[in-house]
This record gives structure tokens, sequence and C-alpha cells, in this order.
């Protein structure tokens, strides 16, 4: 059975008060001519004629090896176990947990149980949450961080009981815990039906095509502009900003292409992890150098840049010019010289959660013997602490990418379509708490060829 | 082997009948000493069958709201039980078909259903709780609940049920209200066969392995290298060879002398796709075994636990359920498309293989 003819299986996981009853029969009363057959975990009162409702009590099995990874609900096997012999009757399956499950054992029995997953095809994990509680719950308890944590969808509900502010702050924690993660705001679980449902969530092309740079390493700056100055004296004007005081490295000779940036930036990454010179208005900027823009000042600030022969330079900078109506002035023409390009960096911020994403991207080919042994290691010793896995490999010698994705220490791994023209790459992620990401980035490119 | 000698692997099946039902066929039996066969189908319908022609009897449709779970031929063949999602057991009439009482036991499905040896009890697993009921309706027994839904029962003599799920296999005298025996092990159990005799325990278990107790020593074992959960099992009526199945691979542990423990197995190949169901011949060392491929094997084994097909057939999809006639001399398998076929099986009793000379 090829897994078009598998069942889509939605796991609708959130605290109690989440929302999740109140989605579960928008789905339910809406008009998307699937048949969805829904397990419910309590003897809710859902009262809805469509699709057929099943209860279920949560049961969870652990092995006698005493694997969290190869937990199960009993109850879903059992009821799955019947549905498949009435495939005729629906085409979805929903399944809606207690607000204190654990989401693991839920994903896992798609994968551990052969007769479940010979029929059935996990399309996605959903994850209902409170906006108005969340921080607090975060707090308090492991279920909701794991719940946020194997979400490929976050619904943060009950948006109008929260300030737009609040709500980008919680919105860039979530996103912190998972990065994988799609968030969508709702007031009253109001959220379009196909964001929900037909997923085919554990595809990372999907997530690559919403968010293309969510697997990019992080930086210490945000920001870089190159600029074409001729020889003299520049200033560079900055306003008031967020902060009072900005980061700053600057290069001469720096390139425009794509590659010269990240050559750039590299090269910034190295000089931004030395201790930072403190620069006071009026100063010139020195070259190859971490310094530190003192902007305490009210109005207007000026820096010197002394250019001795035409160069470019390439300012990367702690945030965007933006934020600091940041401009290059040529000094003894009083003209604003604009740059001539500029690139954004995913920033990189505090992480005070315990559970966080790692991304791995590297270019060329890996070996597969030494990927599965370094996979096989990481999993058995970290796969309690590691939620989710999904990545695209590039094997060498094979001319299909390897899609692979995973639940706690299960994975699977498999051809997907051909490399054709475009360049070999590896683009892993791992969603898991207390994760050590020079560790495992170090440990995956000793498996690259 | 009292009856049957060996002899070459040769076709066994011969044709006997088809017929339909209207809906994924999940349970079957023979009924008045084989004179009459009974499917069950998943929506719940129930349909009886003329056991050598397959000619209808009768046929009703929905008994269960939800669907149908389960279904049990009292041993005598003249009534039979169903139960269902409806959280409901009905005791019919074999002949008509007619209802003769309903149990009405809440909102659980219920799952299981087994009659006593002797007839006198009817075993009901819904939920958490296992209940005995005599052959009219009447309650006899009602368990406390058990750690988790209850997987499997079976009678291990007439008045001693064992029960088994999450964790434990628990045998209860059903008739002075005591637990008897505890056997307990961490893992989720979601087979269970007994022998004959009510010695030996065997029940598969979710994390692909088979573990069984010997209750009269309190030995116990544990089979481990299964490639899939071990749903089907089955004990021969000695007691000796117990075929065991999580794959396209039928397992079978042979518990003469000294054995399961630190023999090896013997293994039937003869299915593309795992076991869907499994049953020992009423008497003798014939096992039949059907998968989700469509096809059924009939194996003769040898003491060791090998053994040789000695027939094959397709039955066109999934095999829902597979049983030997009350005297082995016809097969039936109903399937996943709701086709039933019977086939004669032919046994010789007194040819004697002489080999060639």
């Amino acid at each position: 059975m090829s897994i078009k003819d598998k069942i889509p299986v939605t796991i609708l996981t959130g605290f109690l008060g989440s929302g999740k009853t109140t989605l579960l029969n928008r789905i339910l009363s809406e008009e998307h001519g699937k048949r969805i057959a829904v397990i419910e975990n309590e003897y809710g009162e859902v009262g809805i004629d469509q699709g057929l409702v099943i209860n279920a009590d949560e049961e969870v099995f652990e092995m006698s090896n005493g694997c969290i990874c190869c937990t199960v609900r009993g109850d879903l096997i059992r009821v799955l176990g019947n549905l498949m012999k009435r495939r005729d009757k629906f085409d979805y399956v929903l399944v809606e947990t207690t607000g204190l499950a654990d989401p693991g054992p839920v994903a896992q029995t798609f994968f551990m149980d052969e007769e479940i997953s010979s029929e059935f095809t996990l399309d996605g994990i959903v994850t209902l949450v409170d906006a108005a509680h969340i921080d607090q719950q975060l707090g308090r308890s492991d279920e909701s961080s794991e719940q946020v944590a194997f979400a490929d969808v976050l619904v943060l509900n009950k948006t109008d009981l929260v300030s737009d502010d609040a709500l980008d702050t919680l919105e860039s924690r979530l996103r912190d815990m998972n990065r994988m993660t799609r968030i969508i705001r709702a007031e009253n679980a109001q959220v379009p039906i196909e964001t929900v449902l037909n997923l085919s969530a554990f595809d990372l092309d999907q997530i690559l095509k919403r968010r293309p740079t969510f697997l990019e390493p992080e930086y210490p700056f945000e920001w870089t502009g190159v600029y074409d100055l001729a020889a003299g004296k520049y200033e560079l004007n900055l306003q008031e900003g967020p902060d009072p005081e900005m980061s700053l490295v600057a290069f001469t000779n720096q390139g425009s292409t794509e590659e010269e940036l990240k050559d750039g930036a590299e090269s910034s990454v190295r000089l931004y992890a030395e201790k930072a010179k403190s620069l006071e208005p009026g100063n010139s900027i020195p070259f190859g150098e971490h310094i530190n823009l003192q902007l305490e000042d009210k109005g207007n600030k000026s820096f010197i840049l002394n250019i001795e022969k035409s160069t470019k330079i390439g300012l990367f900078t702690q945030h965007t010019a933006e934020e600091f109506n940041m401009k290059v002035i040529k000094s003894d023409e009083n003209k604003e010289i604009p740059f001539n390009t500029e690139r954004f960096w995913q920033a990189e911020h505090e992480h005070d959660d315990e559970v966080g994403s790692i991304a791995i991207e590297r270019f060329g080919d890996v070996d597969p013997e030494k990927l599965n042994t370094w996979m096989g290691r990481l999993l058995s010793e970290k796969g309690v602490d590691i939620f989710r896995t999904k990545g695209f490999i590039s094997y060498s010698g094979n001319p299909r990418r390897i899609v692979f994705q995973g639940v706690h220490m299960l994975f699977t791994a498999q051809p997907d379509k051909e490399w054709g023209n475009e360049p070999r790459r590896n683009q892993l992620v791992f969603i898991g708490r207390n994760l050590n990401e020079k560790e495992m980035q170090e440990g995956f490119d000793k498996c690259l060829i | 082997m009292p009856d049957i000698e060996p002899f070459s692997p040769r076709g066994m099946f011969h044709e006997g009948w088809t017929a339909e039902v209207n809906d994924y066929a999940i349970a079957c039996g023979w009924a008045l000493k084989g004179k009459q066969f009974i499917v069950g189908d998943v929506a719940g319908g129930l349909f009886a069958f003329e056991g050598d022609t397959g000619k209808i009897i009768w046929e009703k449709e929905k008994t269960h709201s939800g669907g149908l779970l389960a279904m049990a031929i009292h041993p005598e063949g003249e009534i039979f039980a169903t139960s269902g999602q409806d959280g409901k057991v009905q005791i019919c009439n074999c002949h008509e078909g007619k209802v003769i009482k309903t149990l009405d036991l809440g909102k659980g499905w219920v799952e299981h259903l087994k009659w006593s040896n002797d007839g006198l009890f009817l075993a009901i697993a819904s939920s958490k709780k296992v209940y005995v009921f005599n052959e009219i309706g009447k309650k006899k027994w009602i368990s406390e609940d058990h750690p988790s839904t209850v997987s499997a029962i079976s009678w291990s003599n007439k008045n001693e049920l064992a029960t088994a799920c999450y964790g434990r296999v628990t045998f209860f005298d059903i008739v002075n209200n005591k637990t008897n025996q505890k056997l307990e092990w961490q893992g989720s159990l979601v087979s269970m066969e007994l022998s004959p005799d009510g010695d030996i325990v065997a029940c598969g278990s979710q994390d692909n392995s088979v573990h069984f107790w010997r209750r009269s020593t309190g030995m116990d074992a544990e089979m481990t290298g299964y490639p899939g959960k071990p749903s089907h099992l089955s004990f021969d009526d000695s007691g000796k060879l117990l075929a065991t199945s999580g794959s396209e691979r039928i397992t079978v542990w042979s518990f003469i002398g000294n054995g399961p423990e630190g023999t090896m197995p013997g293994e039937l190949c003869h299915h593309t796709e795992p076991i869907s169901s499994l049953a020992f011949s009423n008497k003798g060392m014939l096992v039949a075994s059907g998968s989700r491929d469509g096809s059924v094997v009939a194996s003769f084994l040898k003491k060791d636990g090998n053994g040789d097909p000695v027939g094959a057939a397709f039955a066109g999809d999934l095999v829902g359920a597979i049983t030997w006639r009350p005297d082995d001399c016809a097969l039936a398998a109903v399937n996943a498309k709701g086709l039933v076929n019977v086939w004669n099986f032919k046994v010789s009793t007194n040819l004697v293989s002489k080999g060639f000379k």
C-alpha cells in the first residue's frame, strides 16, 4: 500500500480551555467534503451527527524495556484497528487528546505499531494554545512545552484577550521553542480548515516553502549593508533607536554576492565573539574590529569612516539600519550614499526555555554509514529529549534525496524526488529539550564527505 | 496425533461453496454440529448458511449500532452470542437467529466473548471489566476494574477465567468470587491463549514478543525477536504446539520435552503478507493460516514445530477469520470484502505413508 492510500490522521492537542472542542466542532460542522472519524479522549459532548465519534480512554502503554520512545497509546491501537475495517465510511481521522496528554506516545503509535502504520499516516500535530494563559502553563508543566514542541501548527487562540505586543512576545517565545511550527492567530478557534487538516506537515518541503529562512543559522547581527565608497571622509549617522548602544563590524572589500556576504558573515561572527571596543560619537570606525557604538545621547550621532581608496564597505550591524535610521553621508558634499546591497540575517536571541530547536544546513553529500552511526548514537543517547526530527539528506551516489522524519528515537528515512540540477545539500531540524547545538553540528559535520 | 497420519504434501483443499455477506467479515463459526455456518460482518450483519451447501438460512442487519465486535457460538451449537460498539450483548438462537436475551453493559465497547467449555457460562469483556453470565443471560459475576482495557479472556477450567490486560494476566474463580492467581509482567498484552489443560498461558505483547507462564511450576519465559506484535496465537489440541504470528511468518513453539526454552522453533513461511488469522484443527497437528494477502494455507506439523503445507487456496482479500468445522473435514475463511469460502478438506484417517521403495 502506498502512502497515498493511507488514511491521514491529525492529532489535536492543547491544554484544557485552549479551545480544542470549539475547533473540533468547527471542523465537523464545516462543509469540507471530508468524512472525518473523531477519536475523542473524554466522554465529551461533541453533539455532531456528521462524522463518526468514538470515545476512548487514554491508555499509555510502556514497554518492558522501559524505553519511553516505545511507549504507545493502547486505546488508539484498538480503536484504529477497528476503524481500518470500516474504511469505506470515512477518509480522515482526528485524534483529540486530553489537556495533559504527552503527544509523544500518540505520535509514536503511528510509527511503532505495524498494523496501524500500514493503514494510517500521521498528517500533522495541531496544538491549541490559550494566548492568555500559555505563559504560566509553560512555566508550570512539561506537558505544555511538549505540546508546543511537537506541534506542526500552533493555533494561538483567544488573541482578543491579549494585547498585540504581548502576542508578539509570546509568538517569538513559541517560535524559539519550535522553529518548524506554523503559528496561526485566532479568536474563538476560527481558523481556516485547510490550515489544520491535510497538512502533510511531516513534509519539510512545505515548511521551507512557507519560511525559507528557518533552517538558517542564527547570527549575532541582524543586518548587512554594502556601500560603494570613493576615497574620502564619510559620516555614519544614527538617530535614536531601540538600544543605547549597538555592535558593529565594518569590512573593506566586501563583495555583494550571496557567497561573499556569507563569507563576510562568518568573519563577523568570529569578530563578534571578541570583546567589543566601545566607541563614542565623533570617533573613527576601525575596520575588521568588533566595536560598540555608544548611542545614549539624544538626536543625531555621527561616527567617522575614513576611506583611503575607493572600495566596497560592508557594515554588519546588531540591529537593522532602519531601526536607527542609519545613513552613510559623504562629508564634503553632505550627500547620502545609499547601500548597493542589503542582507537580513536570522537574529540570535536569548533562549529561556529548555525546549528549543536546532537546525543544521550543510552543502555536499554525507556518508550513509557514518550518518547512520551518528544518528543511531544521538537518538539512543538523547532520544528521550529529542521530540521531533525532520530533514533532507544527500547520500553520496544516490540520485534521489533522502527524506527523514522521526519522533523521539524512532525515525524513518526514504528516498524522495531526484536532485536534478539542485545543489546537493542536507537540512535537518531537531526539536527537543536541552539540546547541545554545537555538539550536534560537529557530529553532523563528521558525516560529510 | 490420534487420527491423522503424515502424508506427502499435496492439495487438500477441495471445492466447497462460497457466499457473500454485506460488509467486512470479522467473525465466523460453525453451529448445530457443523450443519450451519454463521458469519458476522463489521457493520453488524449476521448470516447463517447451510454447512454443506452455503444456502442462506437467515440473515439480519445492523444487530449492533456502531458495529459488531465479537461473536461466540455455544459449544453445543444451538445458541450464539454477539457483542458490539453499542455496549450490548445479544444471545441468539442459531436456528432462526432470534434474539433470546439482550444484555446492556453500558457505554464501552464489548470486545470479547468466550463460552466456557461446558457451555454453562459466557464471559464478556467490556473496557476494564469482565462479566460472566449463564446461558440464559443471568448475571453470575463481575470483576473489579482492571488496570487497563481487557485485551483477551479465556477459560482455564469450568469455573476459572483468565483475563489479560496491560501488565498482567489474572485468574478468577468466578463461582467463589476469588482471585486465584496473578501473573505480572510489564508489557501490553495484546493476545492470550491457554493450553487445553489450562497450565500454559501464552500472551503476545505489543513489544513484539511472546511471554508464557507454566502455572504448575511457576516458570515463565519470554520469546523475543518477532518482526511484529504477535496478535495471533493458537494451541493444538494436545497443548504441545503453540503457533504464533506477528508477521508473514508463523513461528511454532514445541512444548515437548524441555522445550520450548532453549529450542529452535519451527518456522512456516508460506505467506507474502502478515498473518491475519490462525487456527489449529480441532484434532491433530494441522494449522490453518490466513493472511492479509488473501492466501489461506493448511500445514501439517511435526513434533518439533516444523511442517509442510498440505493445501493452499486464495480467499480473495484479507482473511478476517478462519475456522475448522468440528469434524475438521471443512475449513472456512471469511474476508475483508465479505466473501465466505468453505473448502472441503479431505483428511485421510487410515492411509499410512509407505514412502518409495
